[in-house]
């Protein structure tokens, strides 16, 4: 049974939304200083992983 | 008597941090509502089974040793991290070794593995505030 659409995009995001979640609570006290590794940790891994994408894009498969 | 007394403090902490370690292992958080921090044992649980609930939905694969391909000791370690969600997962799980063909077969990996290796390390954030090395 699948709780998500395959969308890669999407999968992904998700997977950064809840890294980032636990690592923010794990690793910071305080909501203002939770809140913004929370962010840090999310834009990097979204944006890193699209980087990685564009990257790989003119390589053939 | 003084020896008693000082080695006293230190091994109720001990006992205490074990139950703790044996509890996070058992069930995401549980640990650190054995503590007291029962708010941010709550959202332990959510992320942490969550997490591995979608690996299980994207078809990954509860790894088990394989002779043939020695790192799936690590992957087995890892997986296994989450405590009774895989147990009770690979026990009513039609495949447990996952579907290969499925097109979020490596998306469900990552998610299972993940979930495992994040209770490992509640395990050990559990150690840390019961022996006092980590702020409450």
């Amino acid at each position: 049974m699948k709780f998500v659409p395959a969308d890669h995009f999407l999968i992904m995001a998700l997977y950064a939304l809840l890294v980032s979640g636990f690592f923010a609570l794990l690793w910071r006290d305080g909501r203002r200083e939770r809140l913004k590794l929370f962010g840090v940790l999310m834009g990097a891994l979204v944006l890193g992983g699209l980087a990685v994408a564009w990257l790989m894009y003119p390589f053939p498969s | 008597m003084s020896a008693r007394s000082a080695t006293g403090p230190v091994a109720d902490r001990r006992g205490r941090a074990l139950i703790g370690v044996v509890l996070a292992w058992l069930f995401p958080g549980l640990g650190h509502a054995y503590l007291g921090r029962r708010r941010i044992a709550l959202l332990y649980a959510l992320i942490v089974t969550a997490t591995f609930l979608l690996g299980l939905s994207f078809e990954g694969r509860l790894y088990s040793p394989d002779r043939s391909q020695p790192l799936t000791l690590l992957a087995t370690f890892a997986v296994y991290g989450a405590g009774i969600v895989n147990i009770v997962a690979r026990l009513f799980s039609d495949n447990p070794g996952g579907s290969i063909l499925a097109v979020t077969y490596e998306y469900g990996c990552a998610y299972l593995l993940t979930g495992g290796l994040m209770n490992l390390l509640l395990m050990l954030d559990v150690w840390d505030i019961a022996n006092g090395r980590k702020a409450r």
